[in-house]
């Protein structure tokens, strides 16, 4: 079965290039009003043109918020819903689905998903306003689910491209380093327009931790974590006795598989494992 | 509860939460354990300035609920405790909703029924109408209130057992791979295959999975899901959306350097 | 690279551009009475006026006039039985203006008949609870030599 989730208009976002575009056009009218120092210029030149019946002013507003209602009732969930017990789905996107399907695509489904996380969010603050339980909320883990494999799908083409024609990932470059303390630590590089030895910061900068320093605390730092590993040893060992104490009869082929640490065989010669119901019965 | 259920690492929720009930809710994982813990404060992530702690509860109590209802979450309030719970590990599952089994100890030894419910987490199987206990509710001066028969655990690996469908006996079973490469229940002592029932395939959203019905509106259809339209080419993904929408990029960025 | 990295800009670099943003926006009813062409939203906190404004404008082509966005620090309060005090996280507030003479009126979505069907069985549920309640008490009332609260 394949139950998707998906939703039903499919919104392409504009081009990002407009911006600049508009922009300048915005520029370009601001200068001419400058110019000419009039505020109302515009208002004296129009010539009387008998073609074209203009809307009134109510008219126009009740075209516009109609307009702008209908886009912002996106943000809700449909009608039905408003009040529903349980809404039923499917579940979500998985990645194979995904790696089938082109770039523009995933773009657009992106932003079906994003509308649609919007709205989940914006009903979940909805009900919870109203101390209402928001119906079915493993909807927005679906969304959030679907939009994670969507970004590491994208991700592993780019990571492919990249390979290809650079022979590198193209991804945040990071290295595990020592701090101060002595301990090893994950460190994801950091983006420059100055290489190393001209940047004053960065310049004397060593990842490294003085040996004298740091020698007792890190004695203390093992010796804690290896105390909390014996517990914990010690914790499953009194916990196998109980095992075989109460079932004498468990796997232990299979308790090998999952307390790879303990000698299970040696456990089971103990008199530790013996039931106090089995001497009765002698 | 079992040793150390402290479901808070995934790995330990992995582990102790069982495969049966993840496949009977039917939910995301994400959301499922979300469910299930209870977090009192967490640090905002991604601060330098916080440490990752969290405050939240250890150990769970699991038991007839599953994890995802409100009386689990009653069960684990804050006031309850939790003892240590002792469960026999058990490397194949072998009992699913839907299987005739019988009854080897209790008031109703040598009774065959159906199975309810499976509790994979304390190793519980419930047979239907069988093995039950009266109970009585709602008991005034004026009224007698509700009497009825609540039916009670079985232990799997000693109080049921399958019943071969050929003879009707019950049995141990095996799993073994049939000649095609599926893996089948097989009674020890006639060597017959014990099919796996429909019902097992009952999750909260559908009975079978060929009777769920599509929420037209959110879901996505299989054709539409299955069609191919990727073209492998030599771009980037944001190199062809760029092209899909016709914007034309020539500049080139500048070195960076990373350190 | 396809990861959340924004690349630092320089003079003559190409045009940054996000193709998959993943910034949450959701509609809230005002907390303050508003004109009728203002509309409160609830933002992630990364997100600037000039984002949200093209967020609006491409994707739900929505025309903006204005933004006006403020960072609301989240309650402090007592962990109840605990004692220690926790924070709930920030938010951003945004007041976004739509264009004169347009109205948005947030809907009603839990509507009076809805409440009304539900209130009925919480009522119900109610009484019953309250009827076992008087029972339990009657039965606590003789209790010599013991305060009146001790059977409850």
């Amino acid at each position: 079965m394949f139950l998707k989730r998906i939703l039903r208009s499919v919104p392409v976002i504009r081009d990002a290039s407009l911006r600049s575009n508009d922009f300048s056009r915005n520029k370009q009218i601001l200068s001419a009003k400058a110019r000419t120092q009039c505020q109302y210029s515009t208002q004296i030149t129009p010539k009387e043109e008998p073609s074209e019946v203009k809307p009134t002013e109510h008219e126009h507003n009740a075209k516009l918020s109609a307009e702008i209602t209908k886009q912002l009732m996106q943000f809700f969930d449909e009608k039905d819903n408003w009040g529903a017990q349980r809404v039923r789905v499917g579940r979500a996107w998985k990645k194979e689905e995904l790696r089938i399907k082109s770039s523009t695509d995933l773009h657009k489904l992106w932003y079906v998903l994003l509308k649609e996380k919007n709205m989940l969010f914006t009903m979940e603050h909805e009900c919870k306003a109203e101390m209402r339980v928001l119906p079915n909320p493993d909807r927005i883990d679906k969304v959030l689910e679907s939009m994670y494999n969507l970004e590491e799908v994208v991700r592993e083409r780019n990571k492919a491209y990249h390979l290809l024609e650079t022979g590198e990932t193209g991804e945040r470059p990071f290295k595990i380093v020592f701090n101060k303390l002595g301990l090893r630590s994950f460190y994801k590089l950091w983006e420059h327009i100055v290489p190393k030895e001209l940047h004053e910061k960065w310049k004397n900068h060593i990842f490294s931790y003085s040996h004298n320093e740091t020698k007792n605390f890190l004695k203390l730092y093992r010796e804690k974590l290896w105390v909390k590993k014996r517990r914990s040893k010690l914790q499953e060992r009194r916990y196998i006795f109980q095992l075989f104490k109460r079932f004498p009869n468990v796997d232990k082929e299979y308790l090998k598989e999952l307390y790879p640490d303990q000698d299970i065989e040696k456990l089971r010669q103990s008199k530790l494992t013996a039931s106090h119901l089995q001497q009765k019965a002698n | 509860m079992r040793l150390f259920p402290n479901l808070n690492s995934y790995r330990n929720y992995k582990r102790f939460v069982g495969e049966l009930t993840k496949k009977y809710g039917n939910f995301p994982e994400s959301f499922l354990r979300r469910r299930i813990r209870q977090i009192e404060f967490k640090t905002p992530r991604g601060f330098p300035q916080y440490q990752p702690r969290t405050i939240e509860r250890q150990n769970f109590y699991f038991g007839q609920h599953r994890p995802w209802t409100d009386e689990f979450r009653n069960q684990n309030s804050i006031s309850s405790k939790t003892r240590i719970i002792h469960v026999e590990p058990i490397r194949d599952w072998s009992f699913f909703k839907g299987d005739r089994v019988e009854i080897l100890e209790g008031k109703d030894k040598g009774k065959q029924g159906i199975v309810n419910q499976v509790v994979q987490e304390r190793n519980w199987v419930y047979v239907e109408g069988l093995n039950c206990k009266l109970k009585n509710e709602n008991k005034t001066k004026k009224s007698l209130g509700i009497y009825y028969q609540d039916e009670q655990p079985l232990l799997v690996t000693r109080d049921v057992a399958l019943v071969d469908p050929s003879d009707l006996q019950p049995v141990s079973v095996e799993w073994r791979y049939t000649e095609e490469g599926e893996k089948v229940r097989v009674s020890k002592r006639t060597g017959r295959i014990i099919p796996i029932p429909l019902q097992a395939e009952e999750t909260l959203d559908y009975k079978t999975r060929g009777t769920y019905v599509e929420n037209k509106e959110k879901d996505t259809g299989e054709d539409e899901v299955l069609t191919i339209t990727y073209e492998p080419k030599l771009k980037t993904f944001e190199m062809e959306i760029m092209e899909a929408m016709g914007i034309v990029e020539d500049r080139i960025p500048k070195k960076t350097y990373w350190y | 690279m396809s990861t959340r990295w924004y690349p630092i800009y320089q003079k003559g670099n190409p045009q940054l551009r996000v193709f998959l943003p993943n910034f949450w926006m959701k509609l809230v009813k005002p907390n303050v009475d508003q004109p009728k062409n203002v509309v409160q939203f609830i933002t992630s906190v990364q997100m600037t006026n000039h984002d949200i404004k093209n967020y609006l404008e491409k994707i739900y082509k929505i025309p903006v006039v204005k933004v006006d966005t403020s960072i609301v620090q989240g309650e402090f309060k007592k962990q109840p039985d605990k004692g220690y005090v926790i924070k709930d996280d920030d938010y951003k507030r945004a007041l976004v203006t739509l264009p004169r003479g347009a109205e948005f009126e947030f809907p009603e979505i839990f509507s009076k008949e809805v409440k009304d069907k539900e209130d009925e069985t919480l009522t119900k549920h109610r009484k019953e609870l309250r009827k076992g309640y008087v029972e339990f008490t009657a039965k606590c009332k003789k209790r010599p030599g013991v305060p009146g609260w001790f059977g409850l």
